[in-house]
């Protein structure tokens, strides 16, 4: 049985739902085909435990872009957005740093650390904002070619140059540094108080496999500012509903737009005849014709795996086969009975409701990363830790709690001769709660179920390569017009009406639904140009 | 007072010697003040026990650049250069190792030997840094691009370098933008596959950087050093009586073009009159005029010691105290009763000791350099350090008493600032390190140990002048390179201060004995030379 639309998307996920929509409110018939049975990819809720609810993997929300939200008009969707407030990090000497989203309190706090670190607080938010403003329209924008002769790429290269050297002195000076220097590095020349470079330089490597101290890790602390920037909602926060909830409402207003969405829909392969897409082949045999196929799963999925690098140019597939995912976390989830009981700051206040971050120096940051290049998970990890019940009580029975917890390192290749993630899942999530124990010592008694994700599993589980959660690092190497592969920045591919619109292309990860969009106009661009 | 001078030149190390030749060659009148009584700064020779001369920091050329021996006439001024045929020898550990030859063929015909995938590589990588080295060198030998105030001739020069860029090919284009951000380690495992010859390469990339090969941006000084000769490793290129003897040669041509030469005249500060700098005052008391003031000297040490900080604007001082430069080298030099007994390279058609003629590589797999770099981030040195060594006295027998030998050995990594306090207290250990590690390759290698000198960073800082004992005056870094070297608007060689040029390893295209800081320096100041005049 055949069936014809004008675009199939693979995956659905919160960006090949933003292109789905976008694509059919160009009036384009759309259909979506999701492997799982949920929608949302890596953006999802399940109830893994009954009456539990968790944001399995991607859990807090700050990137997705807020023309998005207006030109899909989620809130009408369902999308709530709760305030996630603060970041609270307890310290192994009794003492914590809890910045909150109230200024004149975390001025106050920090002081408390630092007197200079207060005053340079101030001055660094507005330098960051300032490279916000420079970096979102490039966010926005399809990645030129700068080997291009064409007079397009030219264009866009003089655009960006220009931009450039409009920034002020400092600026100019900042954005070299953002884009190139560790985390540690920026961060210390503007703070002394450790435990504060320390968890601020946690942004810079959430997802990546790179320590505070690896050069480039100032851009990922400057893409997890993004959020931070827009007007929209200046901080992070937790979707009403967990994260899926953010897709469902992508989804509802895709379907609105005329989408059609499968969900149990495996692909067995993408179909293509003289160099052109011109399908897919589900698992169950079904085949699906289609103008355009869109692809959101990463690029060794979508190549290697659904295409067959025999159909594409060799240093294409070289480039592809060289593209780095190395996952770098993990994810531990737990069903508690009752909160966490920090020994630094007892009681059940408001420092529970924002995140949790064991980032108390950057000392404990590298030696966690020092653990993970030799192959092993962090004998003492980073983590993320969020309560996101005490914001929306829905997620879980009464009196009862949801704890999330982001774990890094925890590399997807463990060394030579070890045994296997399969064999070391337990003793993963026991070094998660020996950890946060030192910390808050009652957690133990309260947990009734846990649910310790490795990288082998966020892949098995997510269709995310290696467990890179932002399917492939964000190096300065494999962004931009880089990513995901040197020439193929412009979300087109070797094969003809074969698109991507994941997190593999530019500008990469996060719930951002950037790429979906990006995707999506720049497809519609090539339809009207009669390229498609 | 004495009459104003045309022109001081702050340090007699190789970068101010070369700035001082080519201005005099042109006909202005430089001093060069030097604060020791031995020229070269960190390119000297020293004697290190009676009768054992040693190229005491600097142990190879970096590559030299051939246009500046040409136009200062280096030939006429007593330079003999020893280019030995291997560039690297590197020892496995466990018996055998290779050498890497600067012929490319013959080092791919002794790589097939151990591998034809790597011999395949390393034909592939020479060829595809020879081309890119065809775009990034002359970016290399011209002054780098202002963003702010870009000169017809900036705007020249970036359609030429565009030109050159296009001309790669897609392929060499995107190599080139994808390479400069990526971690060594990552770019030589795209061409080799033996983990030890992955680290021989990769080690151009850390070589004096607080760095390991899996630290982005270590591809970056690869990818400028190979830029210069296309080569995968260092050269092993010095010259006859050491290092020390092409300092006195560009010396000795600067002064036949008319500059002078003062040893011994340590500077204490220079002297800076309505933002012009004016003179200098020497340690003596002693106060030098003169119309304009270059400095070879870092940029820390120029702008945090030598100016006045009431002379210079806050902003800039303190993003010059941010620039980042503190050391992970170290230094030790022996004086050997013999050569060591290392095992000879397993596939090398080896004639005698002449593989030990070039670099010896210590430093046995990715993994092993990172190990060696861990330490150095928690404020302690490398208890299996990555060496990079010499033996000069196997070309150049003049260095020692007949039959014996020196050797220089360049120790990573080694913190400037050492958690455990103060570094006096651990050179012997340091040097202990040394001397185990490099017996457990050379089994003979303690027994020949006739005397033994440790500089460790803050040697290199208090005797040789290098802020943070950094040898490079600076981690050449992508934020630290090119436009943003030392820092951005200030990568052309003039500074805040009128009249006060840099000179040294801290401006583009960095450190390394290549001479061309000093050249690109010399060629801003004479845009100035009317102004200067004045």
């Amino acid at each position: 049985m055949t069936q014809q639309y004008d675009a199939v998307i693979i995956g659905g996920g919160h960006n090949g739902l933003t292109t789905a929509a976008y694509l059919a409110r160009a009036g384009k018939k759309v259909l979506v085909l999701e492997r799982r049975h949920v929608l949302g990819g890596a953006a999802v809720t399940e109830e893994v435990f009954p009456g539990f609810k968790f944001s399995v993997c991607s859990y807090v929300v700050s990137l997705l872009r807020p023309e998005i939200i207006r030109e899909l008009d989620l809130p009408r969707h369902g999308l709530e957005i709760l305030p996630l407030d603060g970041t609270f990090s307890p310290m192994p000497n009794g003492d914590y740093l809890w910045r909150v989203n109230d200024h004149g309190k975390t001025r106050r706090e920090i002081a408390r650390h630092s007197k200079l670190d207060a005053e340079a607080y101030d001055e660094y938010g507005k330098a960051m904002v300032e490279m916000g403003r420079f970096v979102k329209p490039i966010l926005e924008m399809t990645p030129p070619d700068p080997t291009s002769l064409r007079p397009k790429g030219l264009k866009d290269l003089a655009f960006l140059g220009r931009r450039f050297q409009k920034l002020s002195a400092d600026d100019k000076y900042n954005q070299v540094q953002l884009m190139t220097m560790s985390a540690v590095d920026f961060l210390d020349q503007w703070f002394e108080t450790d435990v504060l470079k320390a968890t601020m330089s946690a942004s810079g490597i959430i997802g990546t496999f790179l320590g505070v101290r690896s050069p480039g890790t100032a851009y990922v602390l400057l893409h997890h500012y993004m959020g931070e920037i827009d007007g929209a909602f200046r901080s992070w926060g937790f979707a009403r509903g967990g994260t899926g909830a953010i897709s469902n409402a992508i989804a509802d207003a895709a379907r609105e737009a005329g989408v059609e969405i499968r969900t149990e829909a495996p692909i067995e392969k993408i179909l293509h005849a003289n160099g052109r897409a011109t399908g897919v082949v589900l698992k169950n045999g079904d085949e699906i014709h289609a103008r355009v196929v869109v692809s959101s799963v990463d690029p060794r999925l979508t190549f290697i795996k659904m295409l067959g690098a025999e159909h594409l140019p060799g240093d294409f597939v070289e480039d592809i086969n060289r593209y780095k995912f190395r996952g770098s976390s993990g994810k531990v989830n737990m069903a508690l009975d009752g909160l966490p009981e920090f020994t630094c700051l007892p009681g059940h206040g408001a420092h529970l409701r924002g995140a949790i971050s064991i980032s108390p120096s950057v000392e404990y940051m590298e030696r966690a990363y020092d653990d993970a290049k030799y192959g092993r998970f962090s004998r003492r990890p980073y983590m993320d830790v969020v309560i996101p019940t005490l914001t929306d009580p829905s997620l879980a029975p009464p009196g009862k709690h949801v704890m999330s917890c982001f774990v890094q390192y925890a590399p997807y290749k463990l060394r030579d001769g070890d045994p296997t993630w399969d064999d070391q899942r337990e003793a993963f999530g026991d070094t998660v709660i020996d950890t946060l124990s030192e910390y808050a010592p009652n957690l133990r008694e309260h947990i009734l179920h846990r649910q310790v994700l490795t990288p082998l599993d966020i892949e098995r589980d997510f269709g995310l390569t290696e467990g890179n959660i932002f399917q492939g690092e964000l190096s300065l190497e494999q962004l931009f017009f880089l990513r995901p592969a040197p020439g193929w920045a412009q979300y087109r591919t070797p094969i003809k009406n074969l698109y991507m619109c994941g997190s593999a292309t530019h500008p990469g990860g996060g719930i951002m639904g950037a790429p979906g969009r990006n995707s999506a106009l720049k497809l519609l661009a090539d339809w009207k140009a009669g390229k498609v | 007072m004495a009459a104003t001078r045309d022109i001081l030149i702050i340090g007699g190390g190789h970068n101010g010697l070369v700035t001082a030749a080519y201005l005099a060659k042109a006909g202005m009148k430089p001093l060069v003040l030097e604060s020791r009584l031995a020229l070269g700064g960190a390119a000297r020779t020293e004697e290190l026990a009676p009768g054992f001369r040693c190229p005491t920091l600097a142990h190879a050329a970096g590559p030299f650049e051939p246009k500046i021996i040409a136009d200062l006439g280096l030939a006429k001024h007593g330079v003999e250069w020893i280019t030995p045929a291997v560039r690297a020898f590197a020892p496995d550990p466990n018996g055998g190792g290779f050498c890497l030859y600067d012929d490319a063929e013959r080092t791919a015909t002794e790589l097939s030997k151990l591998s034809t995938k790597d011999a395949a590589g390393y034909r592939e990588f020479r060829k595809a840094f020879e081309r890119i080295g065809k775009v990034l060198g002359p970016i290399l030998r011209t002054t780098p691009p202002s963003i702010d105030r870009p000169t017809a001739g900036d705007a020249i020069a970036f359609l030429k370098v565009g030109k050159n860029f296009r001309g790669l090919g897609k392929r060499d284009a995107y190599r080139l933008l994808r390479w400069g951000p990526m971690a060594v380690a990552d770019l030589v495992s795209e061409f080799f596959e033996t983990d030890l010859l992955r680290a021989a390469v990769a080690a151009r990339g850390i070589y004096g950087s607080f760095a390991g090969p899996w630290s982005a941006g270590t591809a970056l000084p690869l990818l400028l050093q190979a830029a210069l000769d296309g080569q995968a490793v260092a050269p092993a290129q010095t010259v006859r009586g050491g290092l020390g003897s092409l300092s006195d040669a560009i010396a000795s041509a600067a002064k036949s073009f008319g500059a002078e030469v003062r040893t011994g005249a340590p500077v204490a500060s220079i002297l800076v009159r309505d933002n012009r700098a004016v003179g200098v005052v020497l340690e003596s008391g002693e106060e030098i005029m003169a119309k304009a003031v270059v400095s070879n000297a870092d940029p820390k040490r120029t702008f945090l010691e030598l100016v006045d900080p009431g002379d210079l604007d806050p902003d800039f001082a303190g993003k010059i105290s941010n620039y980042r430069m503190a050391g992970v080298t170290a230094k030790v030099n022996y004086a050997l009763s013999g050569l060591p007994a290392f095992h000879a390279p397993s596939h090398a058609s080896t004639d005698g000791n002449k593989h030990l003629a070039g670099r010896i590589h210590i430093g046995s797999g990715i993994d092993y350099l990172e190990k060696a770099f861990d330490a150095s981030k928690y404020g302690d040195f490398s208890p299996e350090p990555y060496l990079d060594c010499t033996i000069p006295t196997v070309s150049d027998p003049s260095l020692a008493p007949a039959g014996l030998h020196v050797m220089s050995v360049t120790m990573q990594f080694a913190p400037y600032k050492l958690k455990a306090g103060d570094w006096s207290a651990h050179a012997d250990a340091l040097g202990d390190t040394v001397t185990k590690l490099l017996s457990s390759y050379a089994p003979n290698f303690k027994d020949l140990v006739v005397a033994r000198q440790v500089l460790t960073p803050a040697d290199l800082e208090s005797s040789y002048g290098l802020t943070g004992g950094h040898i490079l005056h600076g981690e050449t870094t992508l934020d630290q390179f090119l436009t943003f070297r030392p820092l951005l608007g200030w990568a052309q060689y003039r500074t805040p201060i009128d009249a006060l040029y840099l000179c040294g390893a801290g401006t583009h295209p960095g450190g390394g004995v290549t001479g061309l800081p000093g050249a690109n320096a010399s060629r801003e100041i004479l845009k100035d030379r009317k102004k200067i005049h004045r």
